[in-house]
């Protein structure tokens, strides 16, 4: 059950951070997707597996689903993990290590912070420079400012928002199963991640607000 | 300043490293702008280059002997700073391209080479003539006919220091692509795959992520290369495919905490490495400023600190040593002390002496072994 939970919150996780990478500047990573794309099917075999055992009635998984024969030998090596530390002094295995944290807690080690939503990326009028050489400094003016008030003016989501197709794209398997298993977890999750950036919320100018999960399943499928 | 020191003699616990020199804004408040992306020493070591996140390059020239100003022999001091990069606007894909200087490469200046790798895609590597750029050639292309089926990107890659044909190229897999040029033109069959087995005992939901190599050098020599994995360095030798013959623990006592370092965006960290000039030693960073160097022949290493506290001049820096457990001994640091803010995950290490330059966000930091 605590198993179940662990994943469960690491998926909501991933899938929140998928949609919040959307927002910053560049738009979608690739190499980033992909590895949250990764933790979210890992999450997502040992949550469903979890299920299993708990004699839960299943929806039978679509054949396409988890290509990769590597998932399933991973669940059988997290259990025996799980089950049994080969020397109490090394450090448990990951979903043990974070029960102690109470779900959606804030806990991280000492001073861990989030990464600050927004943060100011105006050059200081010096930075490498020694003082003598501020007269070789190039300075950035209006550019930066104009998309600073972009930004707080949340026009970002809109200009990065894809074209609502669904269900085509990189990883169309793993946007149906967040359709299906999922809606009512991410719309009432008690292991929200905690303190989401505004702009995550602000609601869209051009267009009547989509609800939050099919935003994220479009972030899921956006490349 | 010759490069007595450099050649032969082990890197680490045998020398005194001393603060030399910081540059940068001391404002605890620090601009995004001014974050140093990258850290790189020309072919001689006289130039040292940064890029930040602002598309600012920064050239710092190292001083001569001077008789006037005897006390700044050995100094770098800025040549030179420009403006490489601005921020584009994709219209088509509705994307802002930012302008971070991603990685500098200095130009060997006593052939006539004129190619150079850019990595920037995560699926292609694309080979430039520097004096054709309308075009370039795509040597390797690993983008899946169905975007379904992608299971990896390409994270780095270095053309062999002294096999112009020979490239490698890391993957988030955390495996290793050597190829040849001059066996076909589109390299996407490799020549030489690196990979070790998964410890099937650490696996967790981020065994994937920590995999991904961020960071491959080749030795000097040529005869190795040096990979840099979230938790690791891993030295290869390009004849033996099937496990690094080194294995260096960068930050281990983090391995329990990778739940954590999920939730803040950390474990995406991409940390480089390199090596010193005789390749008897390797350097990379870490977290709450630190920085690690490991002597591969005495299999020694040490912990030290990037910090303006202990950055008076010619000061020797103190080893540092993180308690993962257990009764904390004094003047360790515990690990839930660290600050996860502040990483160093740019360093370099000049090709003859033993100077090197390690970026710590805004502020870019000069050491030098005392001997010289």
């Amino acid at each position: 059950m605590e198993v179940q939970k662990e994943a469960q919150r690491i998926m909501t996780l991933s899938v929140w951070k998928m949609y919040h990478s959307r927002m910053q500047r560049g738009g979608l990573r690739l190499h980033r997707s992909l590895q949250l794309s990764l933790v979210m099917r890992s999450a997502r075999e040992l949550y469903l597996s979890a299920k299993v055992e708990a004699q839960e009635p299943e929806v039978p998984l679509p054949p396409s689903e988890s290509p990769d024969p590597r998932l399933h030998p991973r669940r059988e090596a997290e259990t025996a993990a799980e089950a049994a530390p080969p020397d109490g002094e090394q450090p448990s295995p990951e979903p043990m290590d974070t029960q102690e944290e109470a779900p959606g807690a804030e806990e991280t080690p000492g001073r861990v912070a989030r990464p600050p939503a927004k943060v100011s990326r105006k050059r200081r009028s010096s930075s490498l420079s020694d003082g003598g050489d501020a007269g070789l400094v190039p300075s950035k003016k209006a550019r930066l400012e104009e998309e600073e008030e972009k930004e707080a003016s949340s026009e970002v989501p809109d200009r990065l928002q894809p074209p609502p197709t669904q269900a085509e794209g990189a990883f169309p398997n793993l946007a149906r199963v967040l359709q299906r298993r999922f809606s009512g977890l991410l719309n009432c999750s008690p292991a929200a991640p905690p303190t989401p950036p505004p702009a995550c919320e602000a609601v869209p100018a051009c267009r009547p607000a989509d609800s939050m999960l099919n935003v994220l399943v479009r972030a899921v499928v956006a490349f | 300043m010759a490069g007595a020191g450099g050649g032969g003699c082990p890197a680490g616990n045998d020398f005194q490293w001393c603060f030399s020199q910081v540059k940068g804004a001391v404002d605890e408040d620090v601009a995004e702008a001014d974050i140093i992306s990258t850290v790189e020493f020309n072919y001689s070591g006289d130039l040292l280059a940064t890029g930040d996140k602002g598309g600012r390059v920064v050239i710092f020239q190292r001083e001569q002997e001077n008789k006037i100003r005897p006390h700044s022999r050995g100094e770098y001091n800025v040549y030179s700073t420009f403006q490489s990069h601005e921020p584009e606007f994709d219209y088509l894909k509705s994307l802002e391209i930012e302008e971070k200087i991603n990685k500098i490469r200095w130009l060997p200046q006593q052939n006539a080479a004129h190619f150079l790798l850019s990595t920037n895609d995560d699926l292609r590597i694309n080979l430039w003539h520097l004096e054709i750029t309308d075009r370039s050639f795509n040597i390797v292309d690993i983008k899946p006919a169905n975007m379904e089926e992608l299971t990896e990107v390409i994270t780095a890659a270095e053309f062999h220091p002294h096999q112009c044909n020979v490239l490698v190229y890391s993957s988030s897999k955390g495996t290793i692509r050597l190829c040849d040029m001059r066996s076909s033109a589109l390299c996407d069959r490799h020549s030489k795959f690196f990979e070790e087995p998964e410890d099937p005992s650490s696996r967790s939901f981020f065994s994937e992520i920590i995999s991904s190599i961020s960071d491959v050098k080749f030795s000097h020599s040529g005869r190795y290369m040096m990979t840099r994995d979230y938790l690791s360095v891993k030295v290869w030798d390009l004849n033996m495919e099937s496990r690094p013959v080194e294995t260096h623990q960068v930050h281990e006592y983090l391995r329990s905490k990778l739940c954590s370092l999920y939730e803040n965006d950390c474990i995406f960290d991409k940390f480089e490495c390199c090596w010193n000039g005789s390749d008897s030693a390797v350097m990379t960073g870490s977290y709450n400023n630190f920085f690690r160097m490991f002597d591969r022949s005495t299999r020694r290493d040490v912990t030290l600190e990037a910090s303006r506290e202990s950055s008076k001049p010619r000061a020797s820096l103190k080893p540092r040593k993180v308690c993962a457990g257990g009764k904390r001994k004094k003047d360790e640091i515990s690990v839930d002390s660290l600050d996860f803010n502040k990483k160093i995950l740019h360093t370099a290490w000049h090709p003859v002496d033993n100077v090197i330059a390690v970026a710590a966000t805004n502020n870019l930091y000069i050491f030098q072994d005392k001997a010289n």
